[in-house]
């Protein structure tokens, strides 16, 4: 599904992924995981094409899409939660999350203006799973709240939302659950569990190594831009590298759970 | 936002708009608002609604009249035509000059706007075949074949069903997927992006819209005037189309004609007050500066979302507040996944 393949970014002359190849077949849940800095928000800012790289390249689906824009790798399936919110503050939280679907419709600007029966019914659609979207991260109940006035934890359930709207093949949640109460965190691992069940290719940065032990198939683990450790929860746990680098405590507490 | 204002408002306003002419002995003044409110409207989907900044739409009303004057009275092809071309040329050229300019963004836009109106300007002033030093006089009043429109009330009626026009043609375009595009792109282009938003295509098609509704005012108004040159578009004007956009509200529907009508009735007030006797020649353009900066500031310091904007926030935080009462945000919450979509 995802291939990348030697994929180097600097920031004034300092590597912020340097020399990174993960490979993600269709339908696993990838973990990724490192200390701050290690470039992981990176990597999915080059695979969402947020940015470009300096050399490498990316395949997705069987093609190259690394000189492709964001919006084009959205159309194809890739969507992103980023690590900040970024939402659309204007806009109403039912308008947000059906900014979402913009990626797999298609009705222009003409065909809104004389509004033609094809775009309305595209339209109604669009509603429609947007108001499903937003019952499955729990937010029906605000569709018509300003996103503006939403707390922090609301916000990321509004991206997901709206990530979710793009019929995403790739999933890239960017520390989804920072911030959250220890109930949300819950309820996001479960929706996140769901998805992958029902087949959706996910990669998932975050902090709450626990938390990613329990939900990845597979773990790869970042450290100054390079890639030190892939393998199951099970082997990073036991990786020396990955204890010295960076595990530490964290895995013995796992352990010990 | 789509802020929706109740239909008897609506109609109150369409009824008063189609009277009031009827009284009034010189249309000039009247037309140049209805215009003017059809140029914001434009203008506040540009600015209000994908967050952009345009300086110069001057430019684009100058592409719209300079189209009807050169196409009736340079080539004397039929008036109905070169109005119908006026906003599509107007349109043709934001395209053209958006695919450099709409690259730079913030003030750097915003000069760059300005610049273009400048050029426009001096283009106009120095090519004789746009009017030159003379500008282009006669322009044949508006028709059909033999039918032929007199008088200034139907201009008056054409304006009002064009700023209808746009209006409606606003709306639809921000209540569909394109318009969220275009609004999603002045919260974060990074995430519209992400949700599929071609981002320069976006604003290109917003400015080149936004340019047809400014290119179609500046075509009824080449028939009204009947003359243009490169003083007709003065950069004053271009700032006073933002003055109106701000005050009525960036990014709301009827903003543009709010702050359209209330700027205009502003300067035919302080025009009324200069052209007393007895006052020197520069109190006019001096009053109305000092008018603009002054309006400008009021409503940055105290509405700074502009006014349709800020009445709807009101109601709308009524209506929430009375939600809350009725149900803790407790309830409101329900947990994730609770839906199988
Ligand atoms: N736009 C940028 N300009 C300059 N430097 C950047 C930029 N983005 C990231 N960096 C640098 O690249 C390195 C990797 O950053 P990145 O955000 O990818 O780390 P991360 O692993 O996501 O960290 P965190 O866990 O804190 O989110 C950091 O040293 C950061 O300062
Ligand atoms: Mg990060």
């Amino acid at each position: 599904m995802l291939t990348v393949t030697s994929l180097s970014r600097a920031f004034g002359g300092v590597y912020a992924t340097k020399d990174v190849s993960v490979t993600v077949p269709e339908g696993e849940l990838r973990g990724v995981i490192g200390p701050n800095g290690a470039g992981k928000s990176t990597l999915f800012n080059l695979i969402g094409g947020h940015l470009r790289a300096n050399a490498g390249s990316i395949e997705f689906g069987g093609a190259r899409v690394d000189r492709l824009p964001v919006h084009r790798r959205a159309r194809l399936g890739i969507a992103i939660v980023f690590q900040g919110a970024r939402l659309f503050p204007e806009m109403s939280v039912l308008e947000n999350v059906m900014v979402g679907a913009n990626a797999a419709t298609r009705a222009g600007a003409v065909a809104a203006a004389l509004r033609l029966p094809s775009q309305r019914n595209e339209e109604r659609g669009i509603r429609q799973r947007a108001f499903a979207a937003l019952g499955r991260v729990g937010l029906a109940a605000w569709a018509e709240r300003d996103a503006e006035a939403l707390p922090l934890g609301q916000q990321r359930r509004l991206q997901v939302a709206r990530a979710l709207m793009g019929e995403p093949r790739l999933l890239l949640l960017d520390e989804p659950a920072s911030g959250l109460r220890a109930a949300e965190r819950e309820d996001l691992s479960e929706l996140i569990t769901e998805l992958h069940r029902e087949g959706m290719t996910i990669m998932l940065i975050e902090h709450d190594v626990s938390m990613v032990m329990r939900l990845a198939d597979k773990i790869t683990v970042l450290d100054l831009g390079e890639v030190i450790a892939e393998g199951t929860p099970a082997e990073i746990r036991r990786n020396q590298r990955v204890i010295d680098a960076y595990l530490g405590g964290e895995a013995a507490h796992a352990d010990a759970e | 936002m789509t802020r929706r204002i109740p239909a008897l408002v609506v109609c109150v306003a369409a009824v008063i708009a189609l009277v009031v002419p009827l009284f009034l002995p010189d249309l000039s003044f009247y037309i140049q608002m209805i215009l003017a409110a059809v140029i914001v409207t434009g203008l506040s989907l540009f600015m209000g609604y994908a967050g952009q900044a345009s300086l110069g739409h001057g430019a684009f009303v100058a592409v719209g009249a300079l189209t009807v004057a050169v196409m009736t009275v340079r080539l004397g092809l039929p008036p109905l035509l070169a109005l119908i071309c006026a906003p599509i040329l107007a349109a043709v050229f934001a395209y053209i000059v958006g695919l450099p300019l709409l690259r730079l963004r913030g003030h750097y836009l915003a000069f760059g706007t300005l610049a273009l109106l400048l050029i426009v300007q001096a283009v106009i002033a120095t090519v004789p075949f746009f009017g030159g030093g003379l500008g282009i006089f006669g322009v044949p009043p508006l028709g059909v074949g033999d039918a032929v429109i007199s008088g200034q009330l139907p201009y008056v009626y054409l304006s009002l069903a064009v700023l209808a026009l746009a209006l409606l043609i606003s709306r639809n375009v921000i209540r569909s997927r394109f318009g969220r595009g275009v609004r999603a792109l002045a919260g974060s282009e990074s995430a519209a992006a992400s949700s599929g938003v071609p981002v320069l295509r976006t604003k290109l098609a917003v400015f080149a819209l936004s340019a047809a509704f400014a290119g179609l005012a500046g075509g009824i108004m080449a028939f009204f005037t009947p003359y243009v040159s490169s003083e007709s578009f003065p950069v004053a004007t271009s700032i006073a189309y933002i003055i109106m956009a701000v005050i009525g509200g960036l990014g709301s529907l009827w903003g543009g004609v709010i702050g359209a009508v209330l700027v205009s009735l502003l300067v035919q007030v302080l025009n009324a007050v200069s052209n007393q006797p007895g006052l020197p020649a520069t109190t006019g353009p001096v009053l109305q500066y000092g008018a603009y900066a002054l309006v400008l500031i009021l409503a940055l310091l105290f509405i700074p979302k502009g006014i349709v904007p800020t009445i709807a926030q009101a109601m709308r935080r009524r209506r929430d507040r009375r939600a809350d009462a009725a149900a803790p945000t407790d309830v409101a919450v329900e947990p994730w996944a609770s839906v199988q979509g």
